[in-house]
Parts: structure tokens; sequence; C-alpha cells
């Protein structure tokens, strides 16, 4: 823990929390410029078929601007550029002929109504040449009958052919595992399958895009990466960086779903540069589901070990859906992996990685890429694992966990680090007191309806994907940080806040570095114009890779603070001989000698003579590449009751557990368990979005009505919702800090799990863990 | 020709008098006319809550319920909320828990969070998730939420005495 630290530990409130109380922080889809068009989007009602000729007639005839695949760039490109280039898969078009799942967009229209939108939406006519039946299960993809949804896509800038819609592939292979397979003790193989989830993130997408007079654009839009948004819209419309500039708008949640840049925004663009007007578009709910959902993960896993517990090896198999589009499922492939081989020491390791085509909604990262469902399978095995050798599931884990000065590569093969910080142990041995653990009692003992189960899981995330070498992945961002002339600051940095507070970290952080109280530093608009490059908010990495770039600004600002106290307190004989702290008496921030404290002056006095004596401003500009991605270690602990009537599952107490180094604000690091935990309920029983078979339509036909997720009567009471936070300090973080935002939900469902077996003896490997599924595997083991 | 209906009504206190659509939806007259656009466009098909204004004192989705409904009437908004920038309790305690995340489910949750008060100033926890589970949140995992409400309701009890 840091020592001395007056901001850091103190309990702020947020600093938009004033104007989100009172309903007046603007979202995309709350602003509006005059002479606006409404834009709406023509989707194919086909999961694959071939588009032979539009009529759009009626609609021009309406007075809309009207788009077709004639009308935008045929090149293709890939949404998501977090990758570098060599491996970024390119099959998405603005507008396509050939529709790949029920909804991709084939035509867009703007209007000046939405109503006249909508009118002029419904009447494009097209005529299909082809309709192919849809393929929904990747296993059927692969095979040689089955039609190949992508022919030639492009990897960077190579053509490359689709081989039986496999969209990606990655293995790796480390020892010999079929050697350690033999020399177990313990063998164990299983199959695992996930929902498809959907982020159902509040806010749904929406862009305004506006025409300047200066043949400059302005876009504002729902998206993690205004840099990326516009490095987007240059690649597919050939217009310089220096003409478009993306506004950051604040986000309602995101969870991974705007890593990419969400068609809508080339489509708007697209709109706007026909029409010579601003365009607005917002995608309804119904549209909002039919842009991304989650991948679905098909594992094979089978671990062998010794009858000590000591793991011997691990074979990964790992089949990804990735739906009609690639989202960057490579890198997926990579980061399953990562996460397999960061969770426990295999010591002998084969991945076969697959990622395949579907006519489904194009698969993007949700809340943990891949973590959350490789750390379910791999804490639900471990768990079988602990069984059969008859050791304590908690001591399994600290013998063959991945932790201090180990290698760690979570993001992949190419982003390695070595682990600094580690509260594993901590947690894992506060958390099983605080739950009664050693009292949890067998399955086998336990009776009647209703059955309480206690599981654990325990994981972890990275802190961002940066690491000592230049990888497969793009990671580094940005900060400015300006002393304005009365003494106040104001921070701007690309980086998006998706709710959780992030940017209130770097406003805390930045205060630590200079004795200024939060409320005197200013998050000021960012745009791509007045930032430098950050690649987006994603890998959870906004606390721990943006909060240094601030607090090195932060840094930077204070040399040359005490640079020009230097010329004021007439006695120093140098900018060394200054420090800098908030003074509670005066409540000024002052610049000192330590030891003689006559010599001194306020930051405020020091702003206003710099200005009036024509020094100059004081600012800085960084740019921060963080040579590791250290892991947030998770810990859950879960008890859960299971109604062996209904098979329904109710939450009685948790446990939640955190290493997040130091925690810069500890209510908004409880908030993201919180959250974390209640996502990861709707992952284990209730999230899923299947299809209909023939049509290869969503059977929810994007009414949430047909896609719950967790309400307020699905999380235990407030007062057994615990949190543990592990006293940790990552020395390459700011003032020690980590990230949280996805290991806050990772291991959760493997605690959930591994209480549910726990409470009524049965493994379901197939999320999500629906009541019917449930009461099928407990007739099958009790009878009727 | 266009049908529309001439409709009068309050909105946060503030007499208003309107051309509507027989088939126009509130939540469009309250962020497209009136351009409150603190009511939240989520689902649009009442299940999460974020629409939600009060009507008369009473809660209503506001993407359910047409525009030429309200006529005669009182709407509140969570614009209508504070008074003069002076909070709520409900907003103050939102803001002292921690139950903002994101922002977008808020003012659904503070509309339903004032009603529930209004009529019954103590609630249970049980009482506070039965009245709040039809307002969706993705961020929080709706603890923070829960223990704000409690608070608002403590500090209300201790105003009135």
């Amino acid at each position: 823990m840091v020592d001395k630290v007056s901001f850091i530990n103190s309990k702020t409130l947020r600093k938009d929390a004033f104007v989100k109380v009172r309903g007046l922080l603007k979202f995309t889809n709350d602003l509006e410029v005059p002479g606006m068009l409404i834009g709406r989007i023509v989707r194919s009602p086909y999961a694959f078929a071939d588009i032979k000729s539009f009529d759009v007639s009626e609609a021009m005839r309406l007075g809309a601007v009207v788009i077709t695949p004639d009308d935008v760039p045929q090149k293709p490109f890939n949404p998501r550029l977090v990758s570098v280039n060599e491996v970024t898969f390119k099959d998405h078009y603005v507008l396509t002929r050939k529709p790949r799942y029920v909804g991709d967009p084939i035509a867009a229209v703007a209007a000046p109504t939405e109503e006249l939108a909508q009118k002029a939406a419904e009447s494009i006519k097209f005529e299909v040449e082809r309709v192919y039946e849809p393929v929904l299960d990747p296993f059927k993809a692969m095979s040689v009958e089955s039609p190949l949804i992508h022919e030639k896509i492009m990897k960077g800038d190579e053509w490359i052919e689709v081989k039986n819609n496999v969209a990606a592939t990655l293995n790796y292979v480390e020892g010999d595992v079929d050697k350690a397979f033999r020399e177990a003790d313990v063998v164990i193989e299983r199959f695992f399958k996930t929902g498809k989830r959907y982020h159902m993130q509040l806010e749904p997408k929406a862009v305004l895009c506006v025409p300047e007079a200066d043949d400059k654009i302005t876009i504002y839009t729902t998206t993690q990466t205004i840099h990326n948004t516009r490095i987007l819209i240059h690649q597919i419309f050939g217009i310089p960086l220096s003409k478009i500039n993306v506004v950051k708008v604040p986000i309602g949640g995101s969870f991974g779903s705007s890593i990419q840049t969400n068609v809508l925004v080339p489509i708007a663009v697209a709109l706007c540069l026909k029409a010579r007007k601003p365009v607005k578009l917002t995608y309804t709910r119904e549209e909002d589901m039919l842009d991304h959902s989650n991948f679905t993960f098909n594992f094979r896993i089978k671990i062998g070990a010794k009858k000590d517990g000591t793991l011997v090896g691990a074979e990964f198999e790992n089949i990804l859906d990735v739906g009609a589009h690639q989202i960057q499922p490579y890198p997926l492939l990579g980061t399953s992996l990562g996460w397999f081989v960061s969770l426990y020491k295999w010591r002998n390791i084969r991945y076969i990685g697959k990622a395949v085509y579907t006519n489904k909604v194009p698969g993007c990262a949700l809340r943990g890429y891949g973590a959350p469902e490789v750390t379910w399978a791999v804490e639900v095995i471990m768990d079988e694992l602990a069984e059969k050798l008859g050791i304590d599931p908690v001591d399994l884990r600290l013998k063959n966990y991945v932790g201090l000065g180990d290698v760690f590569w979570g993001q992949g093969p190419t982003v390695r680090s070595v682990i600094k910080s580690d509260g594993v142990p901590e947690l894992l041995t506060k958390g099983k007191e605080l739950i009664g653990w050693e009292s949890r009692g067998r399955p086998e003992d336990k009776k009647g309806r209703f059955r309480r189960g206690i599981g654990v899981g325990r994981g972890f995330h990275t802190s961002g994907a940066g690491g000592p070498i230049s990888g497969e992945v793009i990671d580094y961002s940005g900060a400015v940080l300006r002393l304005n002339e009365d003494g106040t600051l104001e921070y701007i940095t690309a980086l998006q806040d998706h709710g959780g507070g992030t940017l209130d970290a770097h406003v805390k952080i930045i205060a630590e570095e200079l004795g200024v109280p939060p409320e005197l530093i200013s998050l000021a608009t960012a745009t791509t114009e007045n930032t430098p490059y950050d690649v987006c908010t994603h890998a959870s990495r906004g606390t721990y890779v943006g909060g240094e770039a601030a607090r090195r600004a932060a840094q930077l600002v204070k040399q040359k603070i005490f640079e020009y106290a230097t010329r004021l307190l007439n006695r120093v004989v140098n900018p060394e001989a200054l420090k800098i702290r908030y003074d509670e008496e005066v409540k000024q921030t002052i610049i000192y000698v330590e030891g003689s404290p006559d010599i001194k002056i306020t930051l405020k006095d020091l702003a206003r003579t710099a200005w009036q004596r024509n020094w100059g401003t004081i600012a800085a500009i960084v740019s921060y590449r963080a040579t590791s991605a250290p892991p947030s270690f998770t810990v859950y602990y879960v008890e859960v009751e299971v109604d062996t009537w209904t098979g329904k599952v109710r939450p009685v107490r948790v446990v939640a557990g955190a290493d997040v180094g130091t925690p810069i604000n500890r209510d908004l690091v409880e908030g993201q368990l919180h959250g974390g935990f209640a996502m990861a309920w709707g992952m284990a029983f209730i999230e899923d979005t299947p299809y209909n078979p023939e049509t290869g339509e969503l059977l929810s036909r994007g009414l949430i009505t047909d896609y719950k997720i967790p309400t307020a009567q699905d999380i235990p009471r407030v007062e057994d919702f615990k949190v543990i936070l592990a006293n940790t300090y990552e020395p390459t973080g700011p003032f020690g800090a980590k990230g949280l935002g996805e290991a806050a939900m990772n291991p959760a469902v493997g605690a959930i799990a591994n209480a549910v077996y726990n409470a009524i003896g049965v493994r379901i490997y197939e999320l999500p863990m629906t009541p019917d599924k449930l009461l099928k595997a407990i007739k099958e083991k009790e009878g009727d | 020709m266009i049908w529309v209906v001439k409709i009068t009504f309050k909105v946060n206190g503030q007499p208003i008098t309107l051309d509507v659509k027989p088939n126009e939806l509130l939540i469009n007259v309250l962020r497209d006319k009136l351009k409150l656009t603190g009511t939240k466009y989520v689902c649009g098909i009442g299940e999460c809550g974020a629409c939600t204004v009060l009507l008369d004192g009473e809660p209503i989705l506001s993407c359910l319920t047409l525009a030429v409904d309200v006529n005669g009437k009182e709407v509140t908004t969570i614009e209508g909320i504070s008074k003069n920038d002076e909070l709520s309790e409900v907003q103050e305690a939102f803001m002292e828990e921690g139950a903002i995340q994101c922002g977008y489910c808020i003012p659904g949750f503070i509309i339903m969070s004032e009603y529930l008060l209004r009529i019954n100033q103590k609630p249970t926890e049980e009482e506070i998730k039965e009245y709040l589970k039809g307002n969706l949140c993705r961020c929080t995992g709706y603890v923070n939420i829960i223990r704000a409400v409690k608070r608002a309701s403590e500090s209300r009890t201790t105003k009135t005495g």
C-alpha cells in the first residue's frame, strides 16, 4: 500500500454524477444539429443470399437520400483496428450485395424526419438471385458440403482464399503432451459450450456525422476508441485523417461492443457525404442486437495431473463460432490460449484454435474477450480434478496457479511479461473463511427440495495489452494536461470511460501527483484533433495504461511548475529543492521547501504570475506505452440455492475478492465487482440468442422480451455481497494500481457452476444452465 | 393531410400546448419536441424501465404511452426531480453510494425510486427489489442502487422526523 496518500484513499464523488442524476448528460442520441437528416438502414431478411438489383425509385420520390452497395467503396475492411495490419482479417463492406446473416446492411437512406426515413427504407425493393440455406453450426460449416460464406478475404494487404469456412486458425505446442498424459495419474477430458450472449449495453449504438464548411467531417458516436474510428473512416473513404474529427461522447455502457467501429458509422458517413448534410443514425434495440453479440465457444479440454496434484499437461481445442464477419477472432484465438496457460502451470500444452464462419450476427468481444468462458471451463475441470484426487479445490489452485515471478501472457503469445504483484493466496484464504468453506458439505449428503452449495472460482485479467516488445497488438495511450491561468487544470485524454469511472481514477492520479484536489482538475472535451493516439478502452487498460499516461503528464507539469517556482522564490537554488502538496489549512496547493516553511507559493499565484509575466503556458503532452500487462487476480466464493423442483437457482451469498494493486477509488472497484457478478449470473443461467434453424433469424427477433438479463431480484441481499481487496502494490502501475473491469467477472461463472455442483451433484457443460437442463440432469442422476 | 391533435399538459410544472399525431409516443414528444433528453430510449417495448416518467405522480413507461393520453395531466421527468439545482434525497443518495456507472438507466431508476419512497417511506430490501425489478442496469449489479434507495429512505425519515 502507498504511504501518505492524500487523495487516492479518500472517497470522492464521480465528476459526472451531478449531471447524470439530473438526466442532463448528453449521449450521442441526445445530440442534434440544424438541418440534420435521420438515417435508416435497410437490412437483409435472408441469412445468406445474392442480391441482383435494387429498386430505390420510390425512396427517391419520397425525397430521401439513398445509398446501395454501388454508392460505397467496395474494399473490404475490419472494423476493429487493435491488431497490427498483418494479422487483421478484412471481410466487411459498408453495404453488401451478398448478405451473410439476417440483418446484414444492404442499403441505407436519410430523410428530414425519422418517419419519412423509415417509409423510404421500407420502400426499397431488391431482386434476389439466389438464397442459400443458412449455415448455423460451426462444425457443419467446416464440412465440404457447406457453401463458403466468404470465398476471398484480405489478411493485411493480401487477398487470401477461405477454406472450409475457417476464418482464422492458431495452433500452439509446448513440451510433450502425449508423454505427459501417459505419465499422469489422473486424466480428465470434457467438452464445453457457451451461449451466444448479447451485450445488452443500455445505450443502443448511435452516430451523428456532420459535414463542416472546410471539407472536414465531424463524427460523434458511441465508441470505445475515437482514434480507431477516425482511422477506419480514413481507410474506407480515403479521407485524410486531418479532415476527420471524432469527438468523444459519453457512452451508455459498452462491454466490448464498440471496440470495433460499429457499422452504422461508415453508413452514416456515406450518407452524409452523399447528402452533404448532417446525418444522425441510431439503432433500435432490435437493430442493436443485429449489430453485435459474443462469439460462441466450443471447447475440448483434457488435463492430466499427478496424485499429489501437480499438473503435468493439458490439451485445449477451441472452436469459435464467429458469425458472418470477422471482428478479429484471430487475436481471440490467442487470448483464449493466453487465459488458459496463464491460469495454471500445465507444463505441457497443445492448443488447436479455429475460428469458423456461420450465418449469424458477427461475434465480437464481450467483457473478458474469452476469459469468462475459458475460466469457467478451467475452473470446472479443476474442481473435478480436485475431487478425483481427493484434494481440497482451494489447495489444488494454490499449488498450480501462475503467480508471483512467473511468466504470464494473458493477451496471447506475443504479449508476455513477468508477474510482480500477486494477491491470490490472500484472497483465497480470506474468502474461504468469509464464506464458511469448510462447512459447505458434500452434494451426496444434501436432500430436500431446496439445496445449497458453495463453489470457488479463481481467475484474472490483464491490465491492458502492453509488453516489452511490439507484438501483434497495438497498445499505447496518451494524455494532455494543462495548467490554467487561475491554477485549475485541464486534462484531455482520448481514452473512453465506459461508465466504470476510469477517468475519475485518472483525475485522482493527477491529483495525487500534483497535490491538487480533484475538483480543480477538469475533464475537458476530447477529440481526435486535440489528443494523442489511444488505441481503445479495452483489456481493462483504462486505469493502468491511461492512468500512468496521466501520471506522467502530471509529472512533467510538476517539473515545469518547479522551474517557474524557482524563478519566483528567490533563495531556492534549483527546481529539485522544491516540493508540492495540498495544504489543508489554507485549502491551496503550495510549492514549498521542506524545513523552510516561509519559502512557498501557492499554485494559484504561480499560475497567475506566469501568465502576467509572459512566461508561457505550463502543459504536457504524453504518449505512453506500458511494457507489461500485469494480471489483476480475482476470486469468487459463491453460495447458491437450487430449487430441485423448478430448476431455478438463487444466489445466497457472494464473496468477491480482487487484487487490483492500489485501489484508486475503492467504491468504484466494488461497483465493478457487483456488476461483474450480475453479468456472470446472466451468462451462467439466462443469456443466449438462439436462431431459427431454417431461416437463420434470431428467435427473439431482437426483442429483449426474449433476452432477459439479471434484474434487482437476481442478486443476493446487499449485506450478503462481500468485497475483499488484496493488500498488494503493482510496481509498474500508477501509484501501484492495476485494472479490474473484466477480472471482476471472469471467474464468477466458474464459482457459480461449482456451487451448483456442490448443491445438487450435477455439472452442466453447456451454458446457460437453464432450468430445463438442470431438471433433466437432476432427473438423470436421481430418477423420478 | 396529417391528422394532428392539440394537447395541453404540464411537464415539470410548465404548461405545454402541442400538436401531436394520434399515434405519437410520449417518449418522442419529450425527447424530440421538448428536448427533455434525460428520458432514455433503450428497448421501446416496455421491458427496461429507462423511459419511466411520472404521470400525475404514478410511474408510466413513456415508450408505451400515447402523447394524447397525457392531455390535461401532469408529467414529471428526470429533469423535474431536482428543484433549482437542489438535488432530491434520492439523487444525492445515488451519488453518495456510487450507484451510478454509465448512467443511461439512472433517470428511470431515480424516477421509480422517488415514486417508491413517496408511497412507502421505509421500504424493506425486498420491497425495493420488487419496485425496481422492471428497471434494467447492466453496469452496477444493482447492489449500490439498492443501498442508495435505503440511504435516501433514511435521510428522508430523519428529515421528516
